[in-house]
């Protein structure tokens, strides 16, 4: 989202339009660009005692990963104001490991 | 005696005959007065299935907003804005006068320039009458904040002539559509052509490029207008608003954004790819067993996501 400034001077961001001014920065998605986000995912494992030694096994080879893009208009994906959040796009994939 | 009458005819007739339509128009004094001063109510008797459009649009409700949230945003302004300022003028809500409520009134209700202090004064008190925990207080709050909006005498007469001094004055007389002619209307009977009808300029006058510097306190609330300009078009865009927002799904003067399932479909493209591989971390946390997501987006609008 775009993250204004406070009154266009320091670098304090400005809330509400009685305060913001100019951009700081801006973290949303800007027209036709590409923006990429990689999120790592330990598959769940435990570490067992095997005599002197400590074996790591997986507890699961599968795992179903579901994305989800909220637009969240007002901030908070909790709250009263979360009932205008809306689910863009949903998409499950099965990652396995051997 | 006949020369007498005429000489009287040119000083004080033909000059009244020669004014502009909109000279001598008095500032309405209420919001009951500068709600039937832009009362579009008649537009339906003709135009329905786009009144019924706009009824269902963000516009209609410009200054109460959906769920209540430009008005709760508007007393915001007022309380930790305007009444922290030492120079505003402002120590408590009844202070507010015309000048400061258009900070937000620009935009969300252009055409309160044509009212008073003490319609300023009306909306400001029904605004607060919103926090009220008397139910009926808060119920004829909310009546009286929807009787004034963006309606279609916004676009289509106060705001369809940008450049004044190529293509005249806003007529009072008119409603300005794609074309010339008479209109159907005892109180507009001119149909006039505005140039920008079907251009982004029409919207991104209150779609915001930044900071409102032309005011004495500037405001800055959207600025999706400046997002397209700067962003969009040296992309290589040349869409207009109009186009997504009315014309592509056939979405008329509902306008909608965010929330339509249509809008939301055609403004991002998502892709979501994963593989997972076996990550010699280090020494001491041993191999990781790992799943990597990598999220793609490009977002297909004319303008920044999120901006308004």
């Amino acid at each position: 989202m775009p993250h204004p400034g406070r009154f266009c001077r320091g670098d304090q961001m400005g809330r509400g339009p009685y305060e913001k001014c100019g951009l700081l920065r801006d973290t949303g998605l800007a027209p036709n660009r590409v923006v990429e986000q990689t999120f790592e995912i330990p598959f769940p494992y435990k570490d067992i005692k095997q005599g002197k030694k400590t074996v790591r096994e997986l507890v699961s080879k599968e795992m179903d990963i579901d994305v989800k893009l909220w637009y969240v208009p007002f901030g908070e994906m909790k709250g009263p104001l979360s009932r205008w959040n809306q689910l863009w796009r949903r998409v499950t994939k099965k990652v396995t490991i051997e | 005696m006949r020369f007498l009458k005429s000489l009287v005819f040119v000083c004080f007739v033909l000059p009244l005959l020669c004014q502009p339509v909109n000279a001598g128009t008095k500032k309405a004094k209420s919001i009951d007065e500068l709600a039937a001063r832009y009362d579009c109510s008649s537009c339906k008797e003709c135009h329905e299935e786009i009144y019924e459009q706009w009824e269902k649009s963000a516009h209609s409700k410009s200054i109460f907003g959906l769920g209540g949230r430009t008005a709760a945003t508007i007393g915001t302004t007022i309380t930790r804005g305007l009444m922290t300022w030492p120079y505003s003028g402002v120590k408590k809500p009844k202070d507010v006068k015309l000048k400061h409520l258009m900070l937000c009134a620009k935009c969300h209700l252009p055409q309160l320039d044509e009212a008073t202090d003490s319609v300023a004064r009306e909306i400001v008190k029904a605004i607060f009458d919103l926090r009220s925990r008397n139910k009926k207080v808060r119920r004829e709050a909310i009546k009286k904040l929807k009787k004034v909006s963006i309606n279609c005498l916004i676009c289509h007469q106060k705001k369809a002539i940008v450049h004044k001094w190529v293509d005249g004055p806003i007529r009072k007389d008119a409603v300005y559509g794609s074309t010339d002619g008479e209109h159907e209307s005892e109180k507009y009977p001119v149909m006039k052509r505005s140039p920008i009808m079907g251009e982004s300029i029409l919207c991104g006058q209150c779609h915001g490029l930044g900071p409102n510097l032309e005011l004495e306190e500037p405001s800055q609330c959207a600025t999706a207008y400046g997002s397209y300009l700067f962003a969009y078009i040296p992309e290589g865009g040349h869409e207009k608003c109009q186009d997504c927002h009315m014309k592509r799904f056939n979405k008329g003067h509902s306008i909608p954004s965010y929330r339509d399932p249509d809008m939301a479909k055609i403004a991002i493209d998502f892709k979501v790819d994963t593989f997972s591989y076996h990550w010699r971390k280090t020494k001491a946390e041993g191999v990781i067993p790992l799943a990597v997501v990598k999220v793609e987006m490009i977002n297909k609008t004319g303008h920044g996501i999120p901006d308004g």
